[in-house]
């Protein structure tokens, strides 16, 4: 058989490849890993800005660093982590919900945000819930307006 | 090993049924049988045609934006067409079916 790394691939392997990458669970994997890259990146500078736990002064000078980096490196993993769940949630919703309507249009963005942020409120209860969706989705239709404003 | 998978999965064409011929033919007269084909053939042709004519047109006119703004289909556009194709002959066969049942009624 022939190498497939150095010939060109045939019309059935593409297609079959188009087939998978447009697939909703195949997009909101790729968003949530490309979300947790953003999100350590983001956790990193937040960590930086942010108020940090007191250091323990007594320890020695490398101790401390260890100490302050390892902080500053579980933020950056916990950013991260809300970053890919919400980056994984709202791009699997938008995709679900622009195939269901078979239109393109900005309300997909409004729903996804929606429920996005109605998700990632579950713990507040109902009304949290509430000004969750509504706000995320007021955020995600303002993106996407400004996004496709040229068209 | 990727080809290997997808390699042997080419598709045949369906076997459209024939045309029903022309009514009367008896099976002796040779000289009519090739004509009748052709006619036959013409008119199946025709009418392909013409139901994949009218079919991208309402598909094109109903599914794809005017907003050109990426050549790619969206997710939304891909779907709408497949909704669309498989409504279209849906409808055909069952407008056919009621028109065999209604010339079945009337004779």
């Amino acid at each position: 058989m022939s190498n497939p790394f150095t010939r060109m691939p045939s019309q059935d392997e593409r297609a079959a490849a188009t087939k998978v990458t447009d697939s909703c669970a195949f997009k909101a994997g790729f968003s949530g890993i490309a979300g947790y890259g953003i999100g350590l990146m983001f956790g990193l500078v937040l960590s930086g800005i942010e108020f940090s736990s007191p250091v323990d002064t007594t320890a020695s000078t490398k101790q401390q660093i260890k100490t302050v980096i390892k902080d500053m490196g579980n933020k950056s993993l916990s950013s991260a982590k809300n970053f890919a769940i919400m980056a994984a949630i709202y791009s699997g919703s938008e995709c679900m919900i622009e195939s269901y309507r078979a239109k393109n249009d900005i309300y997909n963005s409004i729903g996804a945000g929606c429920i996005t942020g109605g998700t990632l409120a579950a713990k507040t209860g109902p009304r949290g819930m509430a000004v969750g969706c509504a706000g995320f989705a007021a955020f995600s239709a303002g993106i996407d307006w400004y996004m496709h404003k040229d068209d | 090993m990727f080809g290997g998978v997808f390699g042997g999965g080419s598709q045949k064409p369906a076997q459209s049924a024939p045309m029903g011929g022309m009514p009367g033919m008896g099976q002796g007269q040779g000289q009519m049988d090739p004509n009748a084909q052709l006619a036959a053939a013409e008119q199946e042709m025709e009418m392909v045609t013409d139901m994949f004519a009218r079919l991208g047109e309402l598909c094109n006119k109903k599914c794809i934006l005017q907003r050109y703004s990426d050549e790619d289909l969206t997710k939304a556009e891909s779907v709408c067409i497949d909704r669309c194709v498989a409504k279209y002959f849906q409808v055909n066969r069952e407008v056919s079916d009621k028109l065999a049942k209604l010339s079945q009624a009337n004779q």
